[in-house]
């Protein structure tokens, strides 16, 4: 468990932020470049000295600024792998993973090359590696310091979008299988729903929210922040079955059941699902003979209005929805608070699976 | 208009008249010359640009052409060697003055010598080193060389010497307390509040110092024989005594 | 012509001695002075830079005054070293050593500060993530990174101490056998009538070794120069 309360001014830049991870998690701290979020982590990492306040790790004070501790980044037992790599290009990759190595039953070079797939890599060197090579060394190589709190700053930012589905399950992995603490720092939203449990958004240098992936995702008020585009209701769901016949798999949530079509998944799978608001329209009445598979009844809880034509209407169905309409639709339907219609869910997008299915990220449209 | 006064002044006859003339000169008679030189140009017009350095340099510099009227040697050999490579006007040959050879000591070192012997000065020396300027080709070392073989300390002595680029840089030495003793010329020790003269070397114990000036073959004309004349004139004469660079 | 007298042998291996010497104690300064003028910002920087490019700048006769008036028997170092330890170096090829390194000492900080300036700082604070302490992040990321701009420069300031004269022959004069490099034999040798032979061979034999000297320092530089 990670607690941070800290203040620190850089010029006419204010960084002020609290909030707890809990342990065996990933965190995600999330916000627009120029937020503050590498000078949080470098924070963390003691590469940076805060102005003012206290990092406790695990019950040991890292930093406190009114005790003048202040614990040498060598000691923290922080692992860090940063956007570039840093790899150290005198070595090749088998000492550069040897590093930091500290001795540990758990954390084994063996097991860490298995884990990450870095034995065809081990005799190479940096400049020969091509970027997800680089950042799976990386990680291997921070791994390998045992350390009891992994620091991430934006990995996959400098690797091919392909690439990044490759890094992915081995990120999720060191969370599942090595029950890793992970503090992840990104600016893509689509990352930060694959992968975080928890996430603290930072926007011009403070703490805009804190909480649950899920939750934050779902806040109208928090949309701005997390990025217009991509908002919508995150919610978790659990395979309960799969129509092999239509291709259809289906995910049970507390709003209902959502149909799906994608490759086979097993039953049990747990499963993290975004829908769009912008894949959502509302009906006053049931729909009937319609294509859309999934439709679901709910309550109006919530009407943001923002300066565009649009807005985003929460609904409760069971589990928090959101719809994206035209103004002109809201005052055509007089959808108000407090009112009953349907939502049409025209696109689910599942975007974390658990090891215990497939690692593909689909985005099927009906 | 102003161009032109300007260009007339710059072509006047006095000026026209003046002329100029080089002269390579042994570095130790750098203040005899420069009075000497100072009131030729005065009484003359003319002027004198004198420069100082070792015999040596200023010899092979010649040899090579340098653009001097008249050159004045610390040392015999030297006009030797230029006579000999047929650099300069025989007839011209002067001797303009004499030098004697002394032991200095940093002033107040308290260094009293009753007899002077080679035993004495390696005493005296305490394990540090002799100044003295470079016996294998600087004039004033090579007459110390002389000295102290007149003395039958040579071979003693001659493995405790720092040898210098020339006798200036022997007199520094000793003015700044870095060697504990010096051979330098009289005139340098003459007038100098940082040294004390311990001894003076007796003129037979080495070869006589003279300061013989000559016309450079090639070089020269009215205004270097008229300062060749005023170097040996009895004026001359008075100012070089009046600075020690004599053999009484 | 050809056959190198005793003088001359004893004046070539005195000169690879004094700035062999030159360099070596030069090295560990160098290598600080170039850490901190890279590395560190403060008041005084620009004055610091100033000061140890003097050197480069000022006539070597004023450096080995100045070298002569601190180390001398009289100067305040000369005088502790002596009492002290019993130590001199005025007039002897420690001193010779002295003027060369000191002479030498800009071109190595420039050297190695421009490889420093070439070795990414994140890295090292990648190391100390590692859990590398200072000395270790030193010697195993910054030291083998700026290696070859320690030995280019080192190489240099070799071949710049063997040329090394008028700081020389001011602060320890020319004593044959104990100070009398190269440079200065070359200079005796000028100096002497019918020194020309010696001169010449002697002149022939400074410039082959600071040729091949400086022609190392950049196929090194170039070869070991930045990777990755």
């Amino acid at each position: 468990m990670l607690q941070l309360d800290i203040r620190h001014r850089t010029g006419a830049f204010m960084l002020d932020a609290e909030f707890e991870t809990p342990s065996g998690t990933i965190t995600a701290i999330f916000g627009q470049s120029g937020a503050g979020k590498t000078t949080l982590i470098n924070m963390i990492a003691g590469l940076i000295k805060p102005s003012d306040g206290t990092i406790v790790s695990d019950g040991h004070t890292l930093f406190h600024s009114e005790k003048s501790i202040n614990v040498a980044p060598e000691r923290r037992r922080i692992g860090y792998v940063f956007q570039e790599g840093r790899l150290f290009p005198h070595m090749d990759v088998r000492r550069n993973l040897g590093y930091g190595h500290r001795q540990n039953a758990v954390l084994g070079f063996a097991q860490i090359v298995d884990l990450l797939d870095l034995g065809a890599l081990l005799e190479r060197r940096p400049a020969t590696l091509s970027g997800g090579e680089r950042q799976r060394v990386a990680i291997g190589r921070a791994l390998l310091s045992n350390p009891n709190l992994l620091l991430m700053d934006e990995p996959l930012a400098s690797i091919d979008v392909q690439r990044r589905s490759e890094i992915l399950p081995f990120i999720e992995r060191l969370r599942d299988e090595l029950g890793m603490t992970i503090v992840y720092v990104s600016h893509a939203v689509e990352e930060v729903i694959r992968l975080a449990d928890t996430m603290v958004i930072l926007s011009g240098g403070q703490v805009a929210a804190t909480g649950g992936v899920e939750e934050l995702m779902s806040r109208l008020d928090l949309f701005p922040l997390t990025g217009r585009f991509e908002a919508g209701a995150v919610l978790a769901a659990t395979c309960q079955g799969y129509d092999t016949e239509y291709g259809l798999a289906e995910l049970s949530f507390a709003g209902g059941t959502l149909r799906v079509a994608g490759p086979e998944m097993d039953i049990g799978v747990q499963v993290r699902v975004h829908i769009r608001a912008r894949d959502v329209s509302l009906m006053l009445g049931r729909p009937e003979m319609t294509s859309v598979l999934n439709v679901f009844e709910g309550t109006v809880v919530e009407i943001a209005e923002t300066d565009s034509p649009q807005v985003d209407v929460r609904l409760d169905i069971g589990s928090p929805l959101i719809a994206r309409i035209t103004k002109k639709s809201m005052h055509d339907l007089n959808i108000r608070i407090g009112v009953t219609l349907h939502a049409l869910v025209k696109a689910v997008a599942i975007d974390r699976r658990s090891l215990k299915g497939s690692t593909a990220s689909t985005s099927p449209r009906d | 208009m102003a161009l032109a006064i300007l260009l007339l002044t710059w072509l006047a006859p006095t000026a026209a008249r003046a002329e100029r003339v080089l002269v390579f000169a042994a570095a130790s008679l750098n203040a005899p010359l420069a009075e000497i030189a100072r009131a030729h140009e005065r009484k003359t017009g003319n002027r004198v640009r004198i420069s100082f350095a070792a015999s040596s340099g200023l010899a092979r510099q010649i040899d090579n052409g340098a653009p001097a009227d008249l050159y004045v040697s610390a040392n015999m050999v030297w006009i030797n060697w230029l006579q000999a490579r047929g650099k300069i006007i025989v007839a011209s040959k002067s001797t303009l003055a004499g030098n004697r050879l002394v032991m200095i000591a940093p002033k107040g070192s308290a260094t009293a010598m009753d007899n002077f012997s080679g035993s004495a000065v390696m005493r005296l020396l305490k394990g540090q080193r002799l100044a003295i300027a470079d016996p294998g080709h600087v004039p004033a070392g090579i007459y110390a060389r002389q000295a102290l073989s007149a003395l039958g300390s040579w071979r003693l002595i001659s493995k405790h010497l720092a040898p210098s680029v020339n006798v200036r840089a022997a007199l520094a030495l000793v003015e700044r307390g870095a060697a504990p003793l010096g051979i330098v010329y009289a005139s340098d020790a003459f007038n100098n509040e940082a040294v004390d003269v311990i001894h003076r070397f007796a003129s037979a114990s080495h070869m006589p110092i003279q300061y013989i000036a000559a016309a450079v073959a090639g070089n020269g004309g009215r205004a270097a024989d008229d300062f060749l004349s005023e170097l040996t004139n009895g004026r001359s004469k008075q100012v070089f005594k009046k600075y020690h660079f004599s053999r009484d | 012509m050809w056959a190198l007298s005793a003088i001359e042998t004893e004046a070539i291996g005195l000169s690879l001695k004094v700035a062999f010497w030159a360099v070596l104690v030069s090295l560990p300064l160098g290598v600080f002075a170039a850490w901190v003028l890279a590395r560190r910002r403060f008041y005084g920087h620009a004055l610091l830079n100033g000061i140890i490019h003097l050197p480069l700048v000022l006539p070597p006769v004023v450096l080995g005054y100045l070298l002569l008036v601190l180390l001398g028997r009289q100067g305040p170092l000369g005088a502790l070293l002596f009492d002290t330890f019993g130590i001199t170096v005025a007039f002897t090829w420690k001193g010779a050593a002295i003027a060369s390194g000191v002479m030498a000492f800009p071109l190595l900080v420039r050297a190695i500060r421009l490889s420093y300036e070439n070795v990414d700082e994140r890295l090292e604070a990648a190391a100390r993530t590692l859990g590398a302490g200072r000395i270790k992040v030193f010697r195993t990321i910054t030291l083998p990174l700026i290696a070859p701009g320690i030995l280019a420069g080192a190489i240099l300031a070799f071949a710049r101490s063997l040329g090394e004269f008028g700081a020389t022959i001011t602060f320890v004069s020319n004593i044959p056998g104990e100070t009398r490099t190269l440079p200065l034999a070359i200079f005796s040798a000028v100096q002497s009538p019918g020194g020309e032979d010696a001169a010449i061979r002697l002149v022939v034999i400074s410039a082959a070794i600071a040729l091949a000297a400086l022609i190392a320092s950049e196929f090194l530089a170039r070869r070991l120069g930045p990777k990755g």
